[in-house]
């Protein structure tokens, strides 16, 4: 290690008290986590802003990168962002400051997801393995029962719509998240992109495959049999139909409840979660829907103490700051020592009735397939979100709006520079 | 327009040089002319460096990159006009501009209308209520564009929405248009409404007084007198709303979360060129994409105050 950092060379004298490092990020009960690193840290000192979430501070951070200054040190980044950030060379690799002494703290699927080779640009905080939450209430109410395949899905689907007299609907299919949709895409197998940071300019672009559409039709039949709702998801209307009984299922990730606990605090205790319905009875085939991470930005001034502090904020090790993360923040941990701790996977969640619901999203984490994002992730999720909801609009079909995505998208890397396969 | 002229008045001296000297002038008045003009510089000397540092700089930074074309991979070449040319072919912007015409072209009346005839009630009230309206009408304006849009995404809400029983999705392909009209209109009308009143206090009284004498009501002597009277201030109100119109931004920007199916990512030629530099890294293009916008602003207030210059007063 001390090899490593002495070739980096230009880096300046430090000064002799603890190191300022700036972190944006936007996890919940962020404060409390920064407070006892802060306590338990002589050398670093953490300097906390909230950016906005997702889009927002992506912009943010696009800009001050793009002028050179302005960005902090350290930087929550959602996993299907790490490719576009680290393409334009702003994300420093963090392999050269230790960072694959953790490699084993994490699942293959996940790290690969950060990394190529022994170079890591970010390392993993949370993830979203996706899952069925559903209303237990509702469920007794209308004699529903547990769907375990896609098919039983929509059959419970239309049981519901009759017996409500089409007051409920199975679930909200909200179409504005391109993670969504991308993480039921990766349960069907679809690999839109194939994408390997190690060769930057080649690209290969297959938004509407055979398994993409397979979802979509789903989809386009559900909402069209007026079985789904296509509310806007993390709306106001959508909250309001998660806390009455408008939705029985919510299609969530992990981090799912603490947004529902925040917004729709009424329906807790309600909830219970079973695994996401499959499209082959008893196959075990699983989505990710968001997740972030931890990068460190070429404008830290000391890279090696940024790294440090992206390493140990959540780092696997650290118990007491995964302790907040799990009981408040209902983050889900990547990292497998602390999922396998028998204090997250044993853990009663009053939430859903008591019920341990890790002994669901565990598993599921652990069945996700590998996944590559492209290096222009908010083009495509915008292709997507845009088609698909003109597709609501009943401006086109759902599967021309992916031909539609698949097209833009082509042409979009073409224009800049990708060799497109 | 306005600004247009007062950039060119500063930046006149500096083209010009010193005032023109004619050979019969003595050296002393010389000298007290150029101690003038001086003064003239230093009293000018702190718009001309807020106007060059935030306005002219920004102004051709913008437009030079514009002229560069910078990909992810091959990073950034000189490209002319390529970035216009593809402006100009891009259905995308057209639907954009089209839109907001559309939009203006319904939205400006309504919206005028509805501030000439507030104006010209309250001006014609003299109760003490005229002053209680004329504060309610000004009040949306003295709310941020973006709380005042938050606010409506919430009245608009299809399940906890005051508006809900109608069963109107008023975020759907259909009616979001209006439904963005609406909050336009609500709070700017206001704002409108204050301008037009303000002319209204200018006018003198005695002209209505022999209106009245000769047998005018007061609806004639609202639409005969009054509404004339004010045209130039009516022509004003218009332009700032046209020139408005056709930047719309702030407002789809954030409903936009509520139906990105409906209000896509390229609703308005604003929010277009904001997409791309922000979301998608195509500054050069965005930049470009801001100066056509500009351009067709400028022309477009041109027209306007050419069409209306008998009136205006803005020549």
């Amino acid at each position: 290690m001390v090899a490593c950092s002495s070739d980096s060379g230009a880096a300046p004298e430090k000064p002799s008290g603890p190191v300022t490092v700036k972190v944006w990020a936007w996890y919940p009960e962020f404060q409390s986590v920064v407070d006892l690193f802060n306590r338990t840290h002589t050398d670093i000192k953490i300097e906390w802003t909230n950016a906005g979430t997702g889009q927002d501070q992506y912009t943010k951070l696009q800009t001050a990168l793009k002028a050179g200054k302005g960005a902090p040190d350290v930087v929550q980044l959602e996993l299907q962002e790490i490719p576009t950030f680290q393409l334009t060379k702003h994300l420093v690799d963090l392999g050269r400051y230790g960072a694959n002494d953790v490699k084993d703290d994490y699942v293959d699927w996940a790290w690969k997801q950060v990394s190529t080779g022994d170079h890591v640009y970010a390392i993993p905080v949370d993830a979203g393995p996706m899952a069925m939450m559903y209303r237990a209430d509702i469920f007794a109410k209308y004699g529903l029962t547990v769907p375990k395949t896609w098919d039983e899905y929509r059959q419970q689907a239309e049981k519901l719509k009759t017996a409500s007299g089409g007051k409920s609907f199975i679930t909200d299919f909200g179409a504005n998240d391109g993670g969504f949709m991308t993480g039921l895409m990766w349960q069907a197998g679809a690999q839109p992109y194939t994408y390997d940071v190690a060769n930057p300019s080649n690209i290969g672009v297959n938004v509407n495959s055979a398994e993409a559409k397979k979802v979509i039709e789903y989809w386009e039949g559900m909402t069209g049999a007026g079985l789904a709702d296509t509310t806007a998801f993390h709306t106001t209307d959508f909250y309001n139909g998660l806390g009455t009984e408008k939705y029985a299922t919510y299609l969530a990730a992990g981090w799912g409840p603490g947004y529902i606990q925040a917004n729709a605090a009424k329906s807790s205790g309600k909830w219970k979660v079973a695994p996401l319905p499959q499209w082959t009875a008893g196959a075990n085939a699983q989505g990710d829907w968001g997740g972030s991470s931890f990068a460190v930005t070429d404008q830290a001034k000391y890279p090696d103490v940024a790294a440090k502090a992206a390493m140990e904020i959540f780092g696997a090790k650290n118990t007491e700051a995964w302790k907040i993360g799990i009981d408040k923040a209902f983050l889900f941990p990547t990292a497998t020592p602390v999922l396998e701790s028998d204090a997250f996977m044993k853990k009663e969640y009053d939430f859903f009735g008591g019920q341990k619901v890790n002994e669901v999203f565990v598993p599921a984490y652990k069945a996700i397939g590998p996944f590559s994002w492209s290096p222009f992730n908010s083009y495509n999720f915008s292709q997507l979100t845009t088609g698909l909801n003109q597709a609501i609009e009943k401006k086109t079909s759902w599967t021309a709006a992916l031909d539609t995505a698949q097209a833009n998208i082509r042409t979009y890397a073409t224009q800049q520079g990708f060799k497109v396969q | 327009m306005s600004e247009v002229r007062t950039e060119s008045a500063a930046a006149a001296p500096a083209v010009a040089g010193p005032p023109p000297r004619t050979g019969a002038k003595a050296p002393g008045r010389r000298l007290a002319s150029a101690k003038q003009s001086a003064i003239g510089w230093l009293f000018v000397l702190p718009f001309a460096v807020l106007l060059v540092a935030f306005l002219l700089l920004p102004m051709a930074y913008a437009f030079k990159i514009s002229l560069y074309r910078s990909t992810l991979i091959e990073g950034e070449v000189f490209a002319f006009l390529d970035n216009y040319r593809q402006a100009i072919d891009d259905p995308l912007v057209r639907q954009g501009v089209v839109r907001v015409l559309i939009f203006g072209l319904i939205q400006t009346p309504v919206m005028i209308g509805i501030a000439l005839l507030a104006a010209l009630l309250i001006d014609a009230a003299t109760s003490r209520f005229s002053r209680f309206f004329r504060l309610a009408a000004f009040v949306p304006y003295a709310v941020p564009v973006v709380i005042g849009t938050l606010m409506w995404g919430f009245l608009y809400s299809k399940s906890i929405g005051p508006l809900s029983w109608t069963g109107v999705n008023f975020v759907s392909g259909d009616t979001v248009l209006a439904s963005l009209g609406n909050i336009t209109t609500w709070q700017w009308a206001g704002y409108n409404m204050i301008v037009l009143y303000a002319a209204l206090q200018g006018l003198p009284r005695e002209v209505y007084e022999s209106a009245k004498i000769d047998g005018a009501g007061q609806v004639q002597i609202a639409l005969r007198i009054k509404t004339p009277m004010i045209s130039s201030a009516l022509i004003l109100a218009t332009l700032f709303t046209i020139m408005g119109t056709l930047q719309f931004f702030t407002e789809p920007l954030i409903l936009q979360p509520l139906n990105p199916g409906a209000i896509t990512q390229h609703y308005t030629p604003n929010v277009y060129a904001y997409n791309q530099a922000f979301s998608f890294q195509q500054y050069n293009y965005s930049a470009a994409i801001s100066f056509l916008l500009g351009a067709v602003v400028f022309v477009g207030s041109y027209i306007f105050l050419f069409a209306t210059r008998k009136r205006s007063a803005l020549r």
